[in-house]
């Protein structure tokens, strides 16, 4: 147990003093540790840092990222992931070690349109971000609605534990894939199930810092309100916990400070 | 240039009523510009400017990337119908000159190297313009660089000060711009107390100087108590005020 | 160079506040009505005055009409391309014209033939030969020289038209403007910066003076001041300007 303290902040507000480490969204300048993006300062024992409320995608190793192929040189096929960085897929993920151009054709395997999920296996400042799809539940995506969201309410959507996007799949009779670089696709047997799914997605990203998101989005759902929505959690074999992975720590700050318990 | 006639009468009041320490009405809007990454609607007096923020984003054309940084590229202009004679929509070299301070007064506050071989572009258009627009512009830009979530130092305020019947005044006006005595425009990022934007037209003894570089100061101050607010607003609702938690984990 | 700064001397061996050589060599183009060639270092550049005819501009019915522009030759430097001026170059003319119009060097409203329609139009185009720092000043000095030196054709209005009388003046001069630009490295401010100097500067301020104060200032690059450098950088620009002024008045004549 630790005192965590938190605070809303833009770029420049002054959030702790002396000596605690800054970690994301946050510098150390002169002693004092500042805020350089909007959202929701967090001091611990740890250090300090942001959860950001804005911003377009930067990729981090071991993201699970939603994507599309737009193109492959005979080594590797490039993958829009929205950002500002293209990633790539090495052949030799997919093909293994012993891969040939001449043997093994990599337009058949991932052609030029295919949306994959993958993970981001290496990321920094000098080279453009590598995936990997060398993982269950990794690959070809089934075909299905897509969305675009911000990456930086991701967290939300997939809720404590998974249970925001899990209370809307039930509901809707859907299943969601979620990239933490805010591509989601809705996959549903029937079309007025996926469609209100996407309602729900959308809601989540419109009013995502707002309270009682949940109560909202359950009554849109026609869900009825159940007390102890905090203490669902996911399968262990469920995919969707790997996904929340990176995301856990800020999926369960922003619920706290939204009031909801 | 020498003035011709008083702008300030014998109550204190000038052209448009206010008094010499006091700024026009400022209103900024966030997040106006849909398809943006970030953005903001400023109205500051008569003023009435957008600024839209895309990026990080892919640099085209590609030999423009740097390998270790950000580019930023800045764009100022004024609509036709903005001035009181029609404008030719074609860059002129007041814009063009204004553009490139404005990417000098904001690029001290952006943390370029955490994006390398990205670009930002930053787009100021000026709707409605009525004197102070490129301090009304840099002001708004700050906001939707916050707004689309670039990793910033500061913000970066900006306000300007002039001399006006031989009297240093706060925020000049149009009429004040065009007939006063001095026109000096700041930006100013307020927490590192770091000026990035400083030019003078007209005539002023060092002693006016200080004391109009001062009082511009003390305007790009007030200017980021409302960037503040708007930003506070938008992202974090009616809970405007600074909200300090402290749980137990 | 941080080795060199510190120990309070320039890599050029200059103070903090030394300005490089200064060489004018006034009326270099004999068909101009002035002209100038200046080099302040190893920048060099030359002015030329053309006097003609024109509307004044708006708002500004009974004045001459007074524009300076500016040019980097392709010659003066591996990295200037020929095309239409960049946003440096604009941005140099446009400082260097607000320096000298707000100063109001040029007492515009003896330049009038009809008030509202018709009056002199003095042109001064500076072409820059060669780049190594600092050309606000290196080209707001040759302006003033070549403007100081100026011969002012006697025009007057004859039927309606404007005939040159074949007799010339000088030009009308109220005051001698003068342009002292500092780039801060650091926290050392250096006026007169060479290129190596630029290169590595944070930011750079003008400021033009008159004999009575301040008229144009410029914060320039991508870095900022403190207030307080500013206002220590106007009391040097004053100062210095005042050395250079003296300087300037008398090898124009």
């Amino acid at each position: 147990m630790h005192d965590v303290r938190r605070r809303y902040v833009i770029p420049g507000d002054k959030i702790a003093e002396g000596n605690f480490r800054p970690l994301m969204n946050v510098i150390k300048t002169g002693g004092a540790l500042i805020a350089t993006r909007i959202g929701i300062a967090e001091s611990g024992r740890d250090g300090v840092k942001v959860i950001p409320l804005s911003g377009v995608y930067i990729p981090r190793v071991n993201d699970l990222v939603i994507g599309k192929i737009v193109d492959h040189s005979s080594l590797s096929w490039e993958v829009d992931i929205n950002s500002c960085f293209s990633a790539h897929l090495p052949a030799q993920d997919v093909f293994g070690r012993d891969f040939s151009p001449a043997r093994d054709d990599m337009g058949k395997h991932f052609a030029i349109g295919d949306m994959i999920t993958a993970r981001v296996m290496a990321f920094d400042r000098t080279r453009d971000p590598m995936l990997t799809v060398q993982d269950r539940d990794l690959g070809k995506v089934p075909r299905g609605e897509l969305l675009h969201i911000s990456a930086t309410r991701v967290p939300r959507l997939i809720g404590k534990r998974g249970s925001m996007i899990q209370t809307i799949e039930q509901a809707t009779q859907t299943r969601v894939l979620i990239g933490q670089n805010g591509i989601v696709v809705v996959t549903g047997r029937n079309p007025e199930g996926t469609m209100l799914a996407v309602k729900a997605i959308k809601m989540v990203e419109e009013e995502a810092h707002t309270a009682n998101l949940t109560q909202r989005i359950k009554v849109l759902l026609n869900v009825p309100d159940t007390p102890q929505e905090s203490a669902v959690s996911a399968p262990a074999s469920d995919a969707k916990t790997e996904e929340m992975g990176s995301g856990m720590d800020d999926v369960e700050e922003e619920l706290e400070v939204e009031g909801e318990k | 240039m020498t003035q011709t006639r008083n702008l300030i009468d014998e109550n204190g009041k000038r052209t448009d009523g206010r008094t010499i320490d006091q700024m026009r009405e400022v209103k900024i809007t966030v997040g106006t510009v849909r398809n943006a990454d970030g953005s903001a609607f400023i109205e500051f007096g008569k003023n009435k400017i957008v600024a839209a923020v895309y990026g990080p984003r892919e640099v085209h054309p590609k030999h423009m990337a740097l390998p270790d940084r950000c580019v930023l590229r800045c764009r100022y202009h004024m609509s036709p119908f903005s001035t009181d004679t029609r404008k030719n929509p074609a860059p002129s070299r007041r814009e063009i000159e204004i553009s490139k301070v404005m990417r000098e007064a904001l690029e001290p506050a952006l943390m370029l190297e955490d994006y390398p071989r990205a670009a930002i572009d930053v787009f100021v258009e000026v709707l409605q313009s009525d004197g102070g627009s490129r301090c009304a512009g840099i002001t708004a830009a700050s906001v939707a660089l916050a707004d689309a979530g670039i990793n910033m130092r500061d913000l970066v305020a900006a306000c300007a000060a002039g001399k006006v019947d031989d009297q240093i005044v706060l925020d000049i006006n149009d009429t004040e711009d065009k007939e006063g005595g001095a026109d000096l425009p700041v930006a100013y990022m307020p927490r590192l107390e770091q000026v990035t934007l400083l030019q003078l037209d007209g005539k002023l003894s060092q002693e006016q100087f200080n004391e109009c570089i001062d009082k511009a100061i003390s305007g790009c101050k007030m200017v980021y108590d409302i960037q503040r607010q708007a930003l506070m607003q938008k992202y974090f609702g009616n809970e405007t005020e600074l909200k300090e938690e402290v749980a137990t984990q | 160079m941080w080795d060199a700064l510190a120990k309070g001397k320039r890599l050029d061996g200059r103070d903090f506040g030394e300005q490089r050589p200064l060489e004018i060599e006034p009326n270099v183009i004999k068909k101009a009505n002035g002209s100038a060639r200046v080099k302040l270092g190893y920048s060099e550049v030359i002015a030329g005055v053309k006097v003609s005819t024109g509307t004044p501009f708006e708002g500004l019915e009974n004045k001459g009409a007074l524009i300076v522009s500016a040019e980097v030759l392709p010659i003066a430097s591996p990295h200037v391309e020929p095309g239409p001026p960049d946003e440096e170059v604009v941005e140099l003319a446009r400082v260097v014209d607000r320096g000298i119009r707000e100063s109001e060097m040029i007492d515009l409203e003896q330049l009038v033939l009809v008030p509202g329609k018709i009056v002199y139009t003095i042109f001064v185009d500076c072409s820059v030969v060669n780049v190594d720092g600092n050309l606000f000043d290196a080209t707001s000095y040759a302006v003033v020289a070549a403007l100081l030196g100026a011969k002012l054709p006697i025009l007057e209005m004859q039927d309606d038209k404007v005939v040159d009388t074949g007799n010339t003046r000088d030009m009308p001069i109220t005051t001698v403007p003068v342009s002292i630009t500092a780039a801060r490295i650091g926290d050392y401010i250096l006026t007169d910066p060479a290129s190596e100097e630029e290169a590595c500067m944070d930011a750079r301020i003008t400021i033009t003076t008159n004999e009575e104060g301040l008229c144009a200032i410029q914060k320039g690059f991508t870095g900022s001041f403190t207030a307080d450098q500013i206002k220590k950088a106007v009391d040097t620009a004053r100062i210095k300007g005042q050395e250079v002024r003296e300087k300037l008045r008398g090898l124009a004549k």
